[in-house]
């Protein structure tokens, strides 16, 4: 539709869409972050609120921890859980015909010319995001 | 007969010819919808043309026709004995292929289950701790993203991968694909419609994404760099030749139009071989008349 608002875009997401991307979130950074820390990295129309209620829905879930010795109020993802499921998927590739090959994954694979191309366009794409 | 019972095969190769002039004009998500329908119809008209086509063979068996000799009963015969012979090979390779295809699904589907099973908290997104960057959808309402895939994006292109993955579950891209991949195994004809509809179903995830992200732009983005990460972090991927570079193209571009009169024209494809071998059934049936009652 129309270009909408950030901030209508935020207050619409469901609360299961906004535990995903704050849990996101915490595992892209690799350090403890505090809901102020999302809060700037999610960028506009989320709530401080917002924020610590979806922290806290994801701690009781345990899928996040409080930093124990790092800054007060800042989370950090929990590693068991996510272990244990890259072992599940990586004992699915393992196995025979690759049960995941006939998903769709979000991308496919590249050409050695479409490579260049790509790189090519993330570079000339301007403000370059948190590209490694 | 010998005319109608063609026509799914004759279809099936125009389907193949058009899909891919439908997936480079069409909205993706109306032209894979339509795409589907008359994969599906015409992959259901030519097993049963096959099967007609393939039942005649009884008429050459002794009893029916000694049956047939005793009345001075001259059968019929518009089907020549090797096109036969020819149908009824057909349609047990198309029966094997079909079987092994749903034996994928299974396991595909029982790999998401333990996937699923193993991580708990019921949150929507499942990470999975590993260096090879990947993501895909977990039905019915799961998203799996390893570590390594969500540290090479910044937060728009996360959500952009969040909301593609969403898109696959709420529009149950799944079962489509299925729809096109059991189609395209009982009739090989349909392979490249199956694999224009896989396109179609990224395509169409990567519209709903770009909505999402309200930046074109950004959705093309994170579409690269999750491709390079990927293709860098020794995964391996299923290869589509371009299938990347055509999609971050794309999003580059204006959304395409939803050409309805070009949608109707691609199910009344598929509608014509439905139509044909519901003729060629009733030509068979009046054969089979004959051949039982006189």
């Amino acid at each position: 539709m129309a270009a909408t608002d950030p901030r209508d875009k935020a207050a619409r997401r469901s609360p299961g869409e906004l535990e995903s991307e704050i849990l996101a979130t915490l595992w892209a950074a690799g350090r403890a972050l505090t809901p102020a820390d999302i809060q700037t990295d999610l960028g506009g129309g989320l709530a401080y609120n917002t924020v610590h209620t979806i922290l806290k829905r994801l701690y009781d879930k345990g899928m996040v921890i409080r930093d124990a010795d790092g800054r007060r109020g800042s989370y950090r993802p929990t590693k068991n859980a996510a272990e244990l499921t890259a072992e599940v998927m990586h004992r699915a590739l393992d196995r025979g015909p690759d049960p995941i090959a006939a998903l769709q994954q979000f991308v496919t694979g590249l050409s050695p010319a479409e490579e260049a191309a790509l790189r090519l366009f993330l570079t000339e794409g301007g403000e370059d995001g948190s590209g490694s | 007969m010998r005319i109608d019972v063609y026509v799914p095969l004759v279809l099936s190769l125009l389907l193949a010819a058009v899909s891919p002039a439908v997936s480079r004009r069409l909205a993706p998500a109306p032209a894979a919808l339509a795409l589907a329908v008359s994969a599906a119809l015409t992959a259901a008209a030519t097993v049963w043309g096959l099967m007609l086509l393939a039942a005649t063979l009884v008429g050459d068996t002794p009893p029916v026709v000694d049956e047939a000799r005793e009345h001075r009963f001259h059968i019929p015969e518009p089907v020549p004995a090797v096109i036969a012979l020819a149908a009824l090979v057909a349609l047990a390779a198309g029966l094997a292929r079909l079987c092994r295809t749903l034996r994928a699904a299974r396991a595909s589907r029982r790999a998401l289950r333990l996937l699923s099973a193993a991580h708990p908290g019921a949150t929507e997104l499942i990470v999975a701790e590993s260096a090879q960057p990947q993501a895909f959808a977990v039905p019915p309402g799961r998203i799996l993203v390893t570590s390594a895939m969500l540290a090479v994006l910044d937060a728009s292109e996360r959500q952009v991968l969040l909301a593609h993955e969403r898109a696959h579950l709420v529009h149950r891209h799944a079962r489509l694909a299925l729809v096109a991949e059991l189609a395209a195994a009982v009739d090989p004809l349909l392979v490249p419609v199956r694999d224009t509809i896989a396109f179609l179903l990224e395509r169409w995830a990567d519209e709903r994404a770009a909505e999402t992200a309200g930046d074109r732009r950004v959705a093309a983005r994170a579409l690269a760099r999750a491709a390079l990460a990927a293709h860098g972090g020794g995964m391996r991927l299923s290869f589509s030749e371009h299938a990347v570079s055509r999609r971050v193209s794309a999003l580059q571009r204006a959304p395409l139009p939803n050409v309805r009169a070009a949608v109707l024209a691609v199910l009344l494809l598929g509608l014509i071989p439905a139509v044909g071998a519901a003729d060629a059934t009733q030509d068979f049936l009046h054969l089979l008349g004959r051949l039982l009652l006189l």
